[in-house]
């Protein structure tokens, strides 16, 4: 006997927009018709910022990896550069770098078996040393970890520390930092955290730092994933990265001692999200890259095409991957990530088909970069830029998209800007509302996810057990963090820590130098996180649950 | 059929039962990780459910216990994001205080530790985990449980 089918009368995108059936030229806005004569490479870039696209420059394979000691996650970097990424992700313990604590933190030691859990501990540069052991990092596209606001300067200081040690001029060195305010401030809020306003310094005190010393870095990237994940819809996404942006490009403007077209050119590589919503997220790179030429053009008066062109990571969504039949998330990759692909983002990382279990096994990390190469070299995508361009559907969602990514730009500029609304918890309303009605549609039926709400007969002949969890980092870590403090010039330490508390107390002067002396001097986390909490205080966190 | 079973679980939810002063359930997160959208949604559900919701935020085992006594709650939730063997050590604190007291858990949980969970009698709802079903273990946890003394 069939089942009823339960779909509702109206088809919607997942983000509320109303689907027709079929369409036609008449579904594109006149202000957006206007510009589909226009060419990948040509303003305003909806269609691409690159007319050769993939056959000049395919996309970076980026997979987000680490775990355990630092060894473990070079062994794993190293692994994944082996299978093909073409560029790595260093990511730091949550435990102790979230939070800017060391290992012997009361809290950390109440769970010392989560230490390593997700990413290596990494509490002085000596173990940032020892992860990036071996890489040639002066050749290879690295992102230093630092997603986290707070941890960002110790995290980048870190591995330019390394690679000046290395004798790497840093003004050679490429790579990426993050310093992601979705990250902790609205998806995975940390128990404790700088406020929002030093948090903006730090990430200004970066963007200025990098522009004159390491003009091949990206300084900071604003992760829409984070919100995404957390349950921003895709154009709530879209807005909030764009007030994010403004928050960082009026704060320059503020200092007044920076050239506003390198400042917005730096801030331009950003990430998003994509979903099993093929058309939507697609549509939502596209309507990313129109934004950005607007927002540039019309609010800071940038003319220089280089700036104009937003560069996008993606990361497919990890609240879309399923614990039961895990196998299946192996087409939910790749389907999320062909999305990304036709969207033609220039980064692209695909969530393990274990995603909803552990980090990722070699094998589902394996699995991640072998679906991107064989989109890459197995479809001919590569061969076509912008293959969606003129689309009725597309170019309708693209436009409808952008329109309603303004309005909440709009929205959220009316109530003081995007950190403003991060520190009411406006936005933080925003992502429930969604995953309760999210929810409910699944409870309900409404949303049917293949082997969790139907279709749940499984005869995989083995189970998916997951990466196991690492045992020793904690432990490790701990010896190492003595050693450390027993054989670091305490002098240089001292006084490194001394000058980090004065620069704190004073916005005019730029972090990252004396963080750069602290790095040196051996300074821990741990003592960088005091010093931010003597000087900064806890962020007020608003109702979440 | 998986169509009757969602009947059941919306019927389930979407009839909230008045608040009833002997249902209370506390919701702690296990590890230091401050993702908060799956306890936001059992919260909703449980308290569309009926139930009152304490929650205790990322708390370690003394905390959680303390909350559990201060609170005089019916049923404690675990959110476990970690290692199982964090939330091992929780379960342990928990009987030693009140033995009596039951205790269930949500989260990132592997298949090979959810079986280390339910051999520890506490049932366990990984991602995916039907909402009216966490709410139905719930009720079941907590039926008869109105003597609140010792």
């Amino acid at each position: 006997m069939q089942a009823q089918d339960k779909r509702p009368p109206v088809y919607r995108s997942a983000s509320g927009i109303e689907l027709k059936a079929s369409y036609g030229p008449e579904d594109v806005p006149e202000e957006h018709t206007r510009v589909l004569g226009s060419a990948p490479g040509q303003p305003p870039f909806h269609r691409g910022g690159f007319p050769q696209g993939y056959r000049t420059k395919p996309w970076r394979i980026f997979q987000l990896s680490g775990f355990g000691k630092p060894e473990d996650e070079n062994e794993r970097i190293k692994f994944l550069l082996r299978n093909g990424e073409t560029g790595f992700l260093m990511e730091h313990d949550r435990n102790t770098a979230d939070h800017l604590y060391n290992v012997d933190h009361p809290d950390v030691v109440a769970r010392k078996e989560d230490v390593g859990l997700t990413g290596a501990v990494m509490q002085s540069v000596r173990e940032t040393a020892l992860c990036l052991a071996d890489l040639p990092i002066e050749s290879t596209f690295g992102h230093a970890g630092g997603a986290v606001v707070q941890h960002a300067p110790f995290a980048l200081a870190a591995y330019w520390t390394v690679a000046k040690r290395r004798g790497i001029p840093l003004a050679q060195l490429f790579g990426t930092g993050q310093s992601d305010f979705f990250l902790t401030y609205l998806g995975c809020v940390t128990k404790q955290q700088v406020p929002t306003a030093p948090g903006l310094r730090l990430n200004a005190d970066i963007i200025e730092f990098c522009a004159e010393h390491l003009p091949k870095w990206v300084p900071v990237s604003i992760a829409g994933y984070n919100g995404g994940d957390t349950g921003l819809n895709a154009w709530q996404e879209l807005g909030a990265v764009m007030a994010n942006a403004i928050e960082y490009l009026d704060e320059v403007k503020r200092r007044g001692r920076m050239d506003m077209t390198v400042a917005a050119q730096r801030v331009g590589g950003v990430n998003f999200r994509t979903t099993m919503e093929i058309f939507e997220d697609a549509a939502k790179l596209r309507a990313a890259r129109k934004m950005w030429h607007k927002l540039l053009t019309e609010r800071y008066g940038i003319t220089d095409e280089r700036a104009l062109r937003m560069r996008i990571h993606i990361v497919t969504s990890g609240a879309y991957m399923q614990y039961q039949q895990p196998f299946n998330n192996i087409v939910r990759g790749t389907l999320m990530a062909l999305t990304a692909v036709l969207g033609g983002t220039q980064s692209l990382g695909v969530s393990g088909y274990d995603e909803a279990i552990s980090i990722p096994s070699e094998h589902a990390h394996q699995m991640s970069v072998r679906i991107q190469q064989i989109l890459e070299h197995e479809t001919n995508i590569p061969a076509v830029t912008d293959p969606l361009g003129g689309s009725y559907y597309v170019e309708s969602l693209t436009a409808e998209l952008e329109r309603r990514a303004w309005e909440f730009v709009d929205q959220l500029l009316a109530q003081g800007g995007f950190l403003a609304t991060l520190d009411s918890g406006w936005l933080h309303a925003r992502a429930r509302e969604n995953q309760e009605s999210q929810a409910i549609a699944e409870a309900r039926g409404e949303r049917k996810i293949v082997g969790v709400n139907c279709f749940q007969e499984d005869i995989t002949p083995w189970e998916v057990d997951g990466f196991p969890p690492v045992t020793d980092a904690y432990p490790v870590a701990l010896e190492r963090l003595h050693a450390v403090r027993r054989e670091r010039h305490e002098t240089a330490a001292t006084a490194a820590m001394r000058e980090l508390a004065a620069t704190c107390r004073d916005q005019s002067r730029n972090i990252m130098p004396v963080m750069m002396q602290a790095v040196d001097a051996e300074v821990t986390i741990g003592e960088i996180g005091d010093i931010f909490r003597q000087a900064w205080g806890d962020w007020q966190t608003p109702k979440l649950v | 059929m998986s169509s009757t079973r969602n009947e059941s679980n919306a019927a389930s939810s979407a009839v909230p039962a008045a608040a009833d002063p002997a249902r209370r359930v506390l919701l702690a997160k296990t590890a230091l990780d401050g993702h908060w959208r799956g306890i936001s949604v059992v919260a909703r559900a449980l308290r569309d459910g009926g139930f009152q919701v304490i929650l205790g935020g990322m708390s370690t085992g003394t905390e959680i216990v303390r909350a559990a006594i201060d609170e005089d709650v019916d049923l404690v939730g675990l959110n476990v994001g970690g290692h199982v063997e964090v939330a091992e050590r929780i379960i342990g604190e928990l009987r030693a205080a009140r033995a009596d007291l039951p205790i269930f858990a949500g989260g990132i949980i592997a298949p090979w530790a959810a079986k280390r969970l339910k051999a520890l009698g506490v049932e366990v709802f990984p991602p995916g985990s039907q909402l009216g079903d966490i709410v139905d273990c719930a009720r079941r946890l907590t039926g008869g449980n109105s003597d609140k003394t010792g």
